[in-house]
């Protein structure tokens, strides 16, 4: 046993031999460093982080799905099932599992792509695999990277004082980029807020305002040119309603101090373990929820409850949002899965304004159901609270989308 | 002339350089139709030359404030980032030239003749600014080596 002295002997003898004094002289990775996260400089990086990460998103999603996965589902998968599965287009079943068809000019006609086929075997595997799959890989790869690298620290840092003003701080940039690739994992990350105050913010505003990478993928695949707007209208509501919800919810939103670590270069190891890791975690979600979301809405079609509800929803639909009755298939499909609901929107015919719209609509109007169920895990009989925001956010903000295109003129 | 004199002047002219395309992409942004001059092509698109300019922009200005004192670390630090900033914009060009060269219109894969044309000129501001902002990287090491 050694006594005090003895102790304090020894830590000196062990400091002098491990611990190097003297004047710390700055590297340039220190340097660097140091210019991410003042604002003057690192919102400019900030800004070229995320042009970079979008950038790098589009191109690869692109190259997958339109330059390869579009032409093995829309040129031999679907034509195919459509020769070998039995019935035709009057069979229930083979509506149901390969083509639902469509329209055109009275008559029922066979689809030529796996978006509007909306069969189990065809638009079920093909939303996950074709369209969500590349999209979600690439997400979490850059994201891997940044993490890895050291910038994600950096990021909370430089947003925390934007994100003080809303309640949060700096680190509900972790859950918030997370949600932009999958909201499930997301809101277990909501675990790193300090308060239940912050923590319920949070996961509202992750189940209502934040698009999942899967639901990012497809409207990059079928709005390309109106996703910006439906991004703008998403974040301006992330933060107006939590301004909202930060002046209404009683509670703390303490001060934090975050610890940054020096830039470093990641492993592959490391980054191929979290890639994997995520993308196999989301596989598991995604797959059986848009397969059972394509069965679901299938049903509610044959049966002639989807028809029954639109027209029962169609003054709602139509004069409060000023989208199509039509919508109705696809807000019941965004319930299991966004993205299938909004592969589902680009069949409907409207204007561009109504697209943004029903996009948003979609985004807004009910977290999925695996982040339903993740919130209420995580969130408990609070849910109930998050439940309310969503409702009151749904109509307010539809509404105004709507009264928007209406002042331009556009509605 | 010391090596860093050179640096100053070098640094100087390509962050005027680098600081007249920003403005440039921003101009023909708000203007709506894309500008092609020689082996320039200056996009028109809000994400590419509106966000891209900014960013171009930025480059610009971090070299324009890191050539004061340029052997000082934190003010050669800029001079490094605004390099990085032209990476990151040019890195996404090229990245979005491959992704876009390799599959066909109709077959699987593109033609030879295809795949070649992607990469042929006109370029935007970034790709032709790249190898210049490759210098820093001689900066680098010989502050290492020293």
């Amino acid at each position: 046993m050694l006594s005090i002295d003895e102790r304090w002997d020894l830590i000196d003898k062990i400091s002098k031999k491990t611990v190097k004094f003297g004047k710390y002289k700055h590297t340039l990775k220190d340097a660097v460093g140091e210019l991410t996260v003042k604002p003057l400089t690192g919102i400019p990086v900030a800004v070229a982080v995320l042009y970079g990460f979008w950038s790098v998103f589009s191109s690869f999603a692109g190259f997958c799905t339109d330059g390869f996965l579009v032409k093995i589902f829309d040129g031999y998968w679907l034509p195919w099932l459509q020769n070998i599965f039995p019935g035709g287009l009057h069979n229930w079943l083979y509506n149901l599992m390969v083509d639902a068809g469509h329209i055109e000019n009275g008559v029922l006609v066979p689809s030529d792509n796996c978006f509007e086929a909306f069969g189990v075997l065809t638009s079920g595997l093909f939303v996950p695999f074709g369209v969500v799959l590349p999209a979600v890989f690439i997400f979490y790869l850059m994201m891997t990277l940044l993490e890895d690298i050291g910038y994600l620290p950096r990021l909370a840092v430089l947003i925390d004082t934007v994100l003080h003003k809303i309640g949060l701080h700096g680190y509900a940039i972790v859950p918030t980029i997370l949600g932009f690739g999958c909201n499930v994992p997301a809101v277990t990350a909501t675990r790193i807020l300090e308060t239940k105050k912050q923590r319920f913010m949070m996961m509202t505003l992750l189940g209502i305002f934040i698009p999942c990478g899967a639901q990012l993928g497809i409207m990059e695949e079928v709005i390309p040119d109106t996703m910006g707007f439906v991004i703008l209208y998403l974040l301006f509501g992330y933060f107006v309603f939590g301004f909202i919800l930060n002046k209404i919810i009683p509670g703390k939103s303490p001060e934090i101090l975050i610890d940054i670590p020096p830039y470093q270069r990641p492993t592959i190891h490391n980054v191929r373990k979290k890639v994997w890791i995520r993308v196999s975690g989301f596989l598991k979600v995604a797959v059986p929820f848009v397969i059972l979301g394509c069965l679901i809405v299938g049903v509610m079609y044959i049966t002639g409850f989807m028809d029954w509800l639109a027209n029962a929803l169609s003054p709602l639909l139509t004069n409060w949002f000023g989208v199509p009755k039509e919508t109705v298939g696809p807000l019941v499909a965004a319930f299991m899965r966004k993205d299938l609901a909004v592969a589902q929107l680009s069949a409907i015919e409207m204007t561009k304004y109504q697209m943004i719209t029903s996009v948003v609509l979609v985004s807004i109007y009910f977290p999925c159901l695996a982040t339903f169920i993740m919130i209420l895990k995580e969130g408990g009989k609070e849910l109930l609270g998050s439940l309310a925001a969503l409702v009151a956010s749904v109509f307010i903000f539809g509404g105004l989308i709507h009264l928007i295109w209406i002042l331009l003129g556009v509605a | 002339m010391n090596k860093y004199t050179i640096g100053k002047i070098y640094f100087g002219v390509l962050g005027i350089v680098t600081l007249a395309f920003g403005v440039a992409e921003l101009v023909v942004t708000a203007g709506g139709d894309s500008f092609s001059w020689s082996i320039l092509e200056i996009p028109n698109g809000i994400f590419r030359g509106g966000w891209g300019g900014v960013i171009i922009l930025s480059a610009g200005s971090f070299y324009l404030s890191g050539i004061k004192n340029l052997s000082e670390i934190h003010q050669f630090s800029k001079i490094v980032m605004g390099s990085i900033l032209i990476w990151i914009v040019a890195g996404c060009d090229i990245f979005a030239m491959i992704t876009e060269s390799i599959p066909g219109e109709e077959g699987w894969f593109n033609s030879l003749e295809g795949f070649l044309e992607t990469y042929a000129p006109p370029y935007p501001p970034a790709i032709i600014l790249l190898p210049f902002s490759l210098i820093v990287i001689y900066y680098i090491y010989k502050r290492k080596v020293a």
